[in-house]
């Protein structure tokens, strides 16, 4: 007789249709299932070291270093480039062609050749070729402000200021992470079989966390001093993030509903939890005050994103005050508390979701295993198209009633730069380009297959032999039929549309914090703030949610 | 040059795009296209195939695959795939995400109750021909920055020695 194992209870999933909005996906925060948490977790496991193996940087700071650390039986080694960069070149734009530091994530420990290699082709970038035993590569500038306090500081023999490290909270922000096969770099098939990187961007978070290593290295060394520890877990990786990043989450919809569906079974998980432990009434108030304290330390210079995060810190303390111990030692308290919130704005219904999900790691971790998506998009197809109509209606009902003909409905359209080749959007009505448009119109497209249905049911391949170009809508919608959460349920075209959203979605799942919009299309986050430092994988590694500088 | 898989995937892919086709074929042309030339097949069947679009292989040959797999009774199914090169038809089949077979005669036989057997991913070595001419259809797509973009990128609007 075989043995099952009998599945965890869980209340009913949120439906896609609730959760799969621009606006709500634009609330969301890192949770202990972001990839970074799920990174930390496994180098702590398996308290994993992180070694130097090279270290020629002038005085200055200027030269290379190699940093390397085993995990799951390989060893990786981070060769990090710093550069003599005038403040004149210094951008985080895209069309950069110099940065202060560039890094390569290397496949074991670099030899002699190699390293010279990479010191002279890293810092060009994306003008560069890299090798199968390159996987990652990066760059990054300095937070010169902060930079170059932290070193005087330290050379005068004191620590740094401590409002300017919680404000700035890093000291070099990414402007690009490259990984799965840019430039010449590895496949990222090449490598997701080996343990600890099998996850989503565990690669690129491994870069990032060892780039945030070399970053205390490099300040401590032109200092001649030594941060406080708690100083130097508080300096993450600052990062900007454009519109490159946001059509991912349409083109890879198998592994966006992997992620999503990842946390919502997290939440229907936790919220299906009977009864709470004493321990675990504590720890929900322990990180519900951190919450609220984090909040009050998130600040950042756009007056509107200012003044959303200083509403959700006012609604923040009104939906805690429910999360008395008395209240969570009734039945089915998470569920309840997740109730208490939903006519609350969806900021505070994610980060509470975020909270209720934390303190259950027994629960939830397994599911950071089903979160990649080793297949490949693949749904069964359907028999025919009044199948295909029916599902529509089921899937992308939402997109129907959309007049794709008003110039509000498709003001904005999506393309790839000649200059970069980098997902750009355009304003359809006043620039040239839009007969190039890259198909992120997933909306208007399903839309336009569902008008050209024949009354008389046939084989889908027939209908597509008379419409080739409804192939993409017709995958899309067989996708929806076993993939959920698959879809942004919102018109990406519409000028209404706020690319700012997807990218909060998708960075919220890699951990980052602290999100700082400096327009609808680009925003600046933290990475890694809080987290264990190199020498810090066998402390309690995996307590850093929503991190709170205590100096 | 040497590449990776996922390189040539994607320039396959807007190559197609460029030279005609929809975004769906597009893709599964590139996927195709990288397993193609991992295997060491003749790379002219690509450019034959790109140069017929509007029509052609690309378009047709994914629609035939589907016309077999929506005849497939328990998951499993068999159909012809004539009137294609064979060895494009082979690459195709390479990357269909269950089991299936070609055998000498065209026929494809699958099982969609079966996940494929992950093919280890190869560094590829693109001669300059098929790079530049690939390249050349891809620009197809590409669309200069206007002002207003680059106004509006990530980094814009700031001095970013902060």
């Amino acid at each position: 007789m075989k043995n099952f194992i009998a599945p965890l209870p869980q209340m009913p999933l949120r439906p896609p249709e609730e959760v799969m909005r621009l606006s709500r996906l634009g609330s969301m925060f890192p949770t202990r299932l972001s990839f970074l948490r799920c990174l930390i977790r496994r180098l702590s496991d398996e308290q994993a070291q992180v070694s130097q193996h090279v270290w020629q940087m002038c005085d200055n700071g200027f030269g290379h270093a190699v940093f390397s650390i085993d995990l799951g039986g390989f060893t990786y080694s981070l060769v990090a480039v710093s550069t003599d960069l005038p403040a004149e070149l210094r951008t985080d734009r895209a069309i950069a062609t110099a940065w202060d530091s560039a890094y390569v994530l290397f496949d074991g420990i670099p030899d002699a050749d190699d390293i010279t290699r990479i010191v002279k082709n890293a810092p060009l970038q994306e003008a560069g070729r890299f090798g199968p035993r390159d996987l990652v590569l990066s760059r990054a500038n300095k937070s010169v402000r902060l930079f170059d306090h932290v070193t005087q500081a330290l050379r005068a023999g004191r620590q740094p200021d401590a409002e300017l490290i919680r404000d700035i909270g890093y000291l070099m922000r990414t402007t690009a992470v490259y990984g799965n096969g840019k430039f010449g770099i590895a496949d990222r098939a090449s490598y997701d079989t080996r343990p600890g990187l099998g996850g989503p961007f565990a690669a690129e978070m491994l870069t990032v966390w060892l780039i945030r290593h070399f970053t205390h290295a490099l300040a401590e060394h032109v200092g001649r001093g030594t941060l406080d520890r708690e100083t130097k877990r508080h300096l993450g990786v600052g990062n900007s993030t454009g519109l490159g990043m946001a059509p991912f989450l349409v083109t890879h919809p198998v592994l966006l509903n992997n992620w999503m569906m990842a946390r919502e079974t997290a939440l229907a998980r936790v919220c299906a939890v009977t009864h709470l432990t004493e321990a675990q009434i504590a720890r929900l108030g322990v990180l519900a005050a951190r919450a609220s304290a984090h909040l009050a330390q998130w600040t950042v210079s756009d007056n509107a994103h200012q003044a959303r995060i200083e509403l959700l810190g006012e609604d923040w303390a009104n939906a805690v005050a429910v999360l008395t111990p008395q209240a969570l030692a009734r039945e089915m308290p998470v569920c309840a508390a997740m109730q208490s919130v939903r006519k609350m704005s969806k900021d505070v219904q994610e980060l509470m979701a975020a909270l209720l999900i934390e303190p259950f790691g027994d629960l939830v971790d397994g599911l950071a295993d089903s979160m990649a998506d080793p297949f490949g998009a693949y749904a069964p197809c359907l028999p025919d198209t009044e199948a295909l109509r029916a599902q529509i209606k089921q899937s992308f009902g939402w997109a129907l009633d959309v007049d794709y003909a008003q110039k509000d409905n498709c003001g904005q359209f999506w393309y790839v730069s000649e200059a970069k080749m980098e997902p750009r959007l355009g304003q359809r009505f006043e620039e040239d380009g839009a007969l190039m448009e890259t198909p992120l119109d997933i909306a208007r497209r399903v839309q336009a297959a569902y008008a050209d249905l024949p009354d008389t049911a046939e084989r889908v391949s027939g209908f597509l032999a008379r419409h080739p170009d409804h192939a993409l809508a017709v995958e899309r919608v067989t996708l929806a039929a076993t993939y959920p959460y698959a879809e942004i349920r919102d018109n990406l075209i519409s000028q209404k549309c706020l690319p700012v959203d997807m990218l909060r979605c998708k960075l919220s799942f890699f951990g980052a914090s602290k999100f700082d919009p400096k327009s609808d299309r680009w925003t600046r986050i933290n990475l890694c703030q809080g987290a264990p430092l190199a020498d810090e994988l066998n402390w309690d590694a995996d307590d850093w949610w929503l991190p709170v500088f205590a100096a | 040059m040497n590449c990776s898989a996922n390189e040539v995937m994607m320039l396959a892919a807007k190559a197609a795009r460029g030279a005609g086709a929809p975004p769906a074929q597009a893709a599964r042309f590139g996927v195709a296209a990288a397993a193609h030339l991992m295997a060491g097949r003749d790379d002219g069947v690509l450019g034959r195939a790109l140069a017929a679009l509007p029509k052609g292989a690309i378009i047709e040959l994914p629609l035939a695959i589907n016309c077999i797999e929506e005849r497939a009774e328990q998951g499993r199914a068999c159909g012809a795939l004539h009137g294609f090169e064979r060895s494009l038809v082979q690459s195709y089949v390479s990357t269909l995400p269950y089991t299936a077979a070609l055998n000498d005669d065209d026929i494809l036989r699958i099982d969609l109750t079966k996940p494929a057997q992950r093919t280890p991913v190869q560094r590829i070595d693109l001669c300059d021909e098929i790079y530049l001419g690939w390249a050349a259809l891809a620009a197809r797509i590409l669309v200069p920055e206007s002002a207003a973009s680059r106004q509006s990128g990530a980094g814009a609007g700031l001095s970013d020695n902060d």
